[in-house]
């Protein structure tokens, strides 16, 4: 019991990066912007993050840094895409291009240092005590209960329960007929690429401030590819974008757990279980139940620019 | 007399190629002001890079070496675009091509004129099996290859790792995370630089004729640009979308032979260098063209070359990474402001 409470704890540490870069994915993606420098953001806001604790040992402000600077990196990117329009796909992989390298240059005079402020886990009276539930699901730090209980609710209740959230759909699955109705689609583009490069920039925070922690060249580890692929997995729903990086939350939990107790399978094979494990969860579901393509299709308008003269 | 900006279904071919330059002008500029910003002297490195890419035989050579991969990746990356398939994965098709090319010279005794065909072989079927299960999703479930590809770079990179620390480790005991030196190597072609260079220049070549001149070359392009019509048109699309990515994730396998029997000599983690990253760049920039990919792998290469200047300067290879994203995201925006032109209008009344 005690090892599957603690493979539940680490799912939750450790599918937490997934989940907030996921949920900012689904925002960028829900109005037709696909974002693929999920993982160079991942990467700027983990050298932010650490710079700024070394500097201000204050794991918030960290945080919060790291939000920033994606905001303004996403705002330069939704420049490119959405006011400029250019190809989505070639200025997202400029995007992580670019966040990988500036990280790793900047990074490089912080590389193994640890974070000399973490985001620790709180201890909750009655709670945190209870057996089994106790260390599974209320001995987490701050972050953990926003990304998996809090901004997921609040992101669904936005997208699926008001005039703003139809709105924002309308953008991403037909923007001619909401540039028609009066909603501004540039604005919507825009304003919803940048919040969502921000979390992924938070999501890198997470990483260093949280998870690892302290930066290493590589530390992001496609885990910026994975929070994507998920979004597709999740069929672009900001709760089930949450629970499925709990799921790879527990993969990966799996494998360390397999490394502590020396199963006999090599560390890097263990490493391989989370890309193989998205791979076949983005494939089989759609190959097996047809029902599904509808049910998680992505945004009709998807990466397509909208030209207001071309309707 | 009132100036409007028109935008055109596609960009003149004229407005595409200036809006290229000024973007890579502009993402050098770029780059060298943040190098300057950060205390460096942009000039005298770039200077450097050119002397010592430029200025002696061995840094010709050594361009050469780099060039090679990038032209088999850039190549890869090329012939996927041409029917509309993002094969962001030829960093792992790279690194399995290196991995079976490099399992048949340890483990299959024979002479060099039999082992280098079937290395080349090993390595191409290594790569386009690869990429075998993304193009099936793609062909038959509409999965996005891009995602697929990519994930299972990963992968790649993970497994030749553990070979080459793990089962595969020189018994030699002298080299760590790597296997012993392969007995069999790609003859040299000029001082350093292998056959694997006129062997990807030769591809580029006849890929360039075949797409130009070819009935699939024109089936390959029309499935690309507008699927729909093809099928109408009687094309088999999805059996020509499953080819073109098997042949990509195979150009890819190639390349990644050639580096591990050509350049490297061993198998050993990492042994992609970014190059399938690089390659998405190199056929982006040739705008998917095989003659193309041969004009912007030499930039890339000269970039990459500078790369290692720049390391010598206290930067990190990876600071390359970052100019090579500045010149991708100024192309695409470039590519699209190539569509406007500026129209004078008379105002009436």
């Amino acid at each position: 019991m005690d090892v599957l409470a603690g493979l539940i704890q680490t799912a939750f540490l450790a599918g937490g990066v997934l989940a907030l870069a996921a949920l900012g994915e689904v925002l960028a993606e829900r109005v037709g912007v696909v974002n693929l420098g999920v993982e160079g953001l991942m990467a700027l806001g983990a050298v932010t993050a650490i710079a700024t604790v070394l500097a201000v040992p204050i794991p918030a402000l960290g945080f919060a840094a790291a939000l920033a600077v994606g905001l303004v990196v996403g705002m330069a990117f939704a420049l490119a895409t959405v006011v400029v329009r250019a190809n989505q796909v070639l200025c997202g992989l400029a995007l992580t291009l670019i966040g990988t390298g500036l990280a790793a240059t900047i990074g490089k005079a912080y590389s193994g240092m640890p974070a000399p402020a973490t985001f620790r886990p709180i201890h909750i009276p009655v709670l945190s005590d209870l057996p089994f539930l106790g260390r599974a699901l209320f001995s987490h730090n701050v972050l953990v209960y926003l990304i998996f209980f809090i901004l997921p609710v609040i992101l669904h209740g936005l997208m699926f329960r008001t005039r703003h959230g139809l709105n924002m759909r309308a953008v991403g699955e037909n923007p001619a007929a909401a540039d028609a109705a009066g909603i501004n689609v540039m604005a919507f583009r825009f304003w919803y690429t940048a919040i969502g490069a921000a979390m992924a920039a938070g999501s890198g925070a997470y990483l260093t401030l949280a998870f690892v922690p302290s930066w290493s060249e590589g530390v992001v580890a496609g885990r910026g590819w994975i929070a994507v692929a998920l979004v597709i997995f999740a069929g672009f729903r900001p709760i089930n974008a949450a629970g499925a990086a709990l799921l790879f939350g527990f993969i990966t939990a799996l494998g360390f757990v397999g490394q502590a107790r020396n199963w006999p399978i090599a560390a890097s094979i263990l490493s391989m279980l989370p890309y193989l494990g998205t791979i076949t969860l983005i494939i089989v579901p759609v190959v097996a139940v047809q029902r599904m393509r509808r049910l998680m299709a992505a945004p009709a308008a998807l990466s397509v620019p909208f030209f207001r003269d071309m309707r | 007399m009132n100036l409007h900006l028109q935008r055109l279904p596609s960009a003149r071919p004229g407005m595409a190629f200036g809006a290229r330059v000024a973007a890579l002008v502009l993402a050098l500029l770029t780059a060298a002001a943040v190098l300057a910003a950060a205390g460096f002297a942009p000039l005298d490195l770039a200077a450097q890079v050119l002397r010592s890419t430029f200025g002696s035989r061995f840094g010709l050579e050594d361009l050469g070496l780099l060039l090679t991969p990038l032209i088999y990746t850039g190549l890869a990356v090329a012939v996927g675009l041409r029917i509309g398939a993002w094969n962001i994965g030829a960093e792992g098709q790279f690194n399995i091509g290196a991995f079976c090319a490099a399992g048949v010279a340890l483990f299959v005794p024979g002479p060099v004129w039999l082992l280098l065909p079937l290395m080349m072989v090993a390595g191409a079927m290594g790569g386009a099996l690869w990429i075998l299960v993304p193009t099936l999703a793609r062909a038959y479930a509409d999965v996005s290859e891009l995602i697929t590809t990519l994930l299972l770079n990963f992968v790649a990179l993970l497994l030749v790792y553990f070979v080459a620390t793990g089962p595969w480790l020189d018994p030699s005991g002298h080299a760590l995370a790597t296997t012993a030196r392969l007995p069999v190597a790609v003859p040299e072609f000029w001082g350093i630089v292998h056959w694997g260079f006129p062997v990807a220049v030769a591809l580029a070549l006849l890929l360039a004729v075949v797409f130009a001149f070819s009935r699939w070359g024109y089936e390959v392009r029309i499935s690309g640009s507008n699927p729909g019509a093809a099928r109408y048109a009687g094309i088999p699309v999805t059996r020509h979308l499953i080819g073109v990515m098997l042949l990509s994730g195979a150009l890819a396998g190639l390349g990644g032979m050639m580096e591990v029997a050509g350049t490297v000599g061993r198998l050993q983690g990492g042994i992609s260098n970014n190059y399938g990253y690089l390659g998405i760049m190199v056929a982006v920039l040739a705008r998917a063209a095989p003659l193309g990919v041969l004009a912007s792998a030499l930039l890339m290469a000269v970039i990459l070359n500078g790369g290692i200047i720049l390391q010598t300067q206290g930067l990190t290879t990876n600071t390359v990474l970052a100019v090579t994203g500045l010149i991708l995201l100024f192309s695409a925006i470039g590519d699209e402001l190539a569509h406007y032109r500026v129209i004078r209008r008379q105002e009436k009344g």
